[in-house]
């Protein structure tokens, strides 16, 4: 009987339900019938409410009962997976859908780009924002090129178009080609840099012991006064990184145009 | 760059220049043109709008040594360090 108290305790304790019963298993306790006893136990054990059973063997009823829940289970189951094939069918399908949504409305940048060409000819320059234009040159570590900006700051107003360049030179002794791409921090205000023409993202093939100039001619977006996010913002640092290029490589163009 | 941490502002993109790429100066025709600019980002504390007129002369040097498009200077922000030109003349071919 010790033996089979902590048995009857621990799935009283998970299952509240059996409480009661194991109440009345006390009450019965001066009556000890090893068999009652017995059959108690195999009930919490077993977990099946003992309303429902007369005699241990299988009733109609439980089969039955039997039968439904592995039905149920079944659905179940087949909900769930179909869920998650669900998931994965959408995971795949995001891809061309939030294509599509970015072009339609311009969210991942694409359509700033298409009014750019007429601002330039009709934008005025805003003469009382002076804005710092910092340059960092960076080359990864595979090229061997001595990259550095001519210029280490540039004071510019936004509307105003405006030149500054960078110096490359190939001290070996053999063709290299770079290519390069940039960055602008802060990022928010990298949506008002436009860049009219510079030398990024092209394969640019330097010859033995030659030195370029490379010029960036860009401006800033005239807009950039009128947004309070960039009210407190003074300076922005232009960084451009090259890379070591293979021959026949070509960048793909930042941006969703496949074509 | 970007990193993983900067889900709350916008990523930031990088986008293709609006005229494309400047073809390397190999045989530095612009090279006097371009330290003339400097010179004059140095003398005047490197504030742009004074060297205006410089960076315009080194566009037009590009422009004619077939190192860069061809385009009315209006249309690169130079509007008002142009003459009033006759407009026939000043129209290049379009990129």
């Amino acid at each position: 009987m010790l033996l089979l108290l902590p048995l009857m305790l621990r799935p009283s304790l998970c299952c509240p339900l059996t409480s009661p019963l194991l109440s009345r298993f006390i009450r019965t306790l001066p009556s000890s019938s090893i068999q009652g006893l017995r059959f108690q136990a195999e009930l919490f054990l077993q977990r099946r409410p003992p309303s429902h059973l007369q005699t241990r063997s299988r009733s109609r009823k439980s089969g039955g009962l039997d039968e439904e829940w592995r039905r149920r289970n079944k659905t179940v189951l087949m909900y769930i997976a179909a869920a998650g094939v669900g998931m994965i069918c959408l995971s795949y399908a995001a891809v061309p859908l939030y294509r599509l949504y970015c072009q339609a409305t311009g969210l991942g940048g694409t359509a700033v780009a298409e009014h750019n060409t007429d601002l330039v000819e009709t934008m005025k320059p805003v003469k009382e924002r002076i804005i710092k234009v910092a340059f960092n040159a960076d080359t990864h570590a595979s090229i061997q090129w001595n990259f550095k900006p001519q210029q280490t700051e540039i004071l510019v107003v936004p509307g105003e178009t405006a030149l500054a360049f960078y110096k490359a030179k190939n001290s070996t002794d053999k063709p290299i080609i770079g290519i390069s791409t940039y960055n602008v921090v802060p990022f928010e205000a990298g949506q008002y840099f436009n860049k009219i023409q510079c030398f990024c993202f092209e394969e640019q093939r330097l010859n033995p012991h030659e030195e370029v100039d490379m010029p960036v001619f860009f401006y800033i977006d005239p807009e950039f006064d009128e947004d309070p996010r960039m009210a407190r913002v003074d300076t922005i640092t232009l960084s451009y990184t090259f890379f070591e290029a293979k021959d026949g490589q070509k960048l793909p163009l930042p941006g969703y145009s496949y074509n | 760059m970007s990193t993983a941490m900067n889900f709350g502002s916008k990523a930031f993109k990088p986008r293709a220049p609006d005229k494309g790429s400047f073809p390397l100066d190999h045989f530095g025709e612009c090279k006097a043109f371009k330290e003339t600019f400097m010179k004059c980002l140095r003398e005047n504390s490197f504030d742009n709008s004074r060297c205006r007129l410089q960076s315009k002369n080194y566009l037009e040097c590009r422009m004619d040594n077939q190192l860069m498009a061809k385009e009315p200077l209006e249309k690169l922000g130079f509007r008002d360090l142009m003459d009033p030109p006759p407009s026939p003349e000043a129209r290049g071919s379009k990129p």
